[in-house]
């Protein structure tokens, strides 16, 4: 226990590097979802196509291959990315697959006489996707997408792999400086508690999105035209 | 840089050898998985007394932690008190727990599909809530359960990767060595891609060919 109120301000400099990681990656995996998802929504035969080439490939491969990849192939294309970067790229990508399966499902799940009726009142294409079925296929995807993020929260942990000081790899460090310094090895102590904070903070999310499905399940309910069911398809594990 | 099919030929031994580890380890966590899932099932099914919160507690605890954290947590926190597992039992002991979770979910749901009237019809006829379940619900359960335990087992078989960290010789870590030393990293990349895709493919077919075979006695 005195090791971890002694490392405090290291422990929380990586809990910070951690949340920055989730929330940079967030941001990229949601544009990505959203675009691809968007797109392969449409009755377009190739888009859908590419699309789908580009979910299954990021989804089929582990997580670890698809970001050491980014990591030892930037440099083949001439660029050079720091750990942070590549991992951000690395999960965004495989989020952003993730995400756009999310979308898409719950674009689809819209049923089919909302945009009819729309296109019948008049409607223009854009119109009818911003105002009639954004909306209710949004309600079906936000609580997937908390789901996401958690998965995306527990996978900054690869950056460890990659030489991300995250919180994970703060718990390693901890220990080794501890084996040496001190010659005794906290990893039950220290691997433990990593495992709680982990847990506190993903099972809160977690919580924050049944609420929210059960809210959301509920006013669509009762709210006549918003009948659009809410997507099963949870996002596929790391 | 261009792509030398020699150099990936060369590679093919130490890559074979890597793909036989990764498919033993896997192997067997699925299996064990399955069991894991198939008895928390259970327990939460026939509402056992303590077994059920810790089930329960169990489920939610790995779905919220990260598989690394889990895996060092195994392979490098327990032996300090006392517990110490091989490398390949740690690597299959962390993947089990971490898929027995999600597999005893799977089942759960599977469960509440099929599993309505069937209990009280079970117990006026006189069975047993474990005999109900090994006989009648399970059976049941696991056969609309497939889809998402396929899922979950091919998950399983990508996350194997995560035993390259604590140093399992399997194909991600034969990979990540060769491309250490040689700095070939597209040829063993396009390798391991096509390796995974194919093992997540074979996987799909083989519960395709098993769901076949378990609709049998239902078709008429």
């Amino acid at each position: 226990m005195t090791i971890l109120i002694n490392n405090l301000p290291f422990i929380l400099q990586g809990l910070t590097m951690t949340l920055g990681l989730a929330a940079v990656t967030l941001v990229f995996a949601t544009i990505i979802a959203f675009v691809v998802g968007t797109l392969g929504a449409t009755r377009i035969g190739w888009l859908r196509a590419v699309t789908r080439t580009y979910v299954e490939i990021c989804r089929d491969i582990p997580l670890i291959v698809n970001i050491f990849f980014v990591f030892f192939g930037a440099p083949l294309l001439g660029i050079e990315l720091s750990p942070f970067a590549a991992v951000t790229v690395g999960l965004s990508l495989w989020g952003g697959a993730n995400g756009a399966e999310i979308v898409r499902g719950g674009l689809e799940a819209v049923p089919r006489h909302q945009s009819e009726s729309a296109k019948a009142l008049g409607l223009k294409g854009w119109e009818i996707f911003i105002y009639i079925i954004g909306p209710q296929a949004l309600r079906s995807i936000l609580p997937p997408f908390i789901g996401l993020l958690t998965l995306v929260i527990q996978s900054t942990s690869l950056g460890a792999l990659v030489g991300v000081t995250e919180f994970f790899r703060v718990g390693q460090i901890i220990i080794e400086r501890t084996t040496l310094m001190e010659g005794w090895n906290p990893a039950f102590t220290v691997y433990g508690a990593v495992l709680l904070i982990y847990f506190v903070i993903c099972s809160s999310l977690t919580w924050f999105g049944r609420r929210l499905e059960r809210r959301m399940r509920r006013e669509s309910k009762g709210g006549g035209v918003l009948n659009a069911t809410l997507v099963e398809a949870a996002p596929t594990l790391p | 840089m261009s792509f030398d099919v020699a150099y990936l030929w060369a590679q093919v031994p130490a890559l074979l050898r890597g793909l036989v580890m990764t498919v033993e380890v896997s192997a067997i966590s699925i299996v064990l998985s399955i069991i894991v899932g198939l008895l928390g099932a259970a327990i939460r099914m026939l509402h056992v007394p303590v077994l059920r919160q810790v089930a329960a507690g169990y489920v939610e605890f790995i779905r919220n932690t990260p598989l690394l954290a889990q895996l060092f947590f195994i392979f490098y926190g327990l032996p300090t008190i006392g517990v110490t597992l091989s490398l390949f039992w740690s690597g299959v002991l962390s993947l089990t727990l971490w898929a027995g979770a999600y597999q005893m979910e799977n089942i759960r749901g599977g469960l509440e599909t099929v599993v309505k009237g069937l209990r009280e019809a079970a117990f006026s006829l006189g069975l047993s809530p474990w005999r109900f379940f090994r006989l009648i619900a399970a059976p049941l359960a696991v056969r609309v359960a497939l889809p998402a335990m396929l899922n979950t087992s091919i998950s399983l078989l990508k996350n194997s990767s995560y035993l390259q960290a604590i140093g399992l010789t399997e194909l991600t870590f034969v990979a990540i060595d060769r491309i250490s030393m040689d700095f070939r990293t597209l040829e063993m990349f396009s390798a391991l891609c096509g390796i995974y895709l194919t093992l997540v493919l074979v996987l799909s077919l083989f519960t395709n060919r098993l769901a076949y075979h378990l609709q049998k006695p239902f078709r008429v």
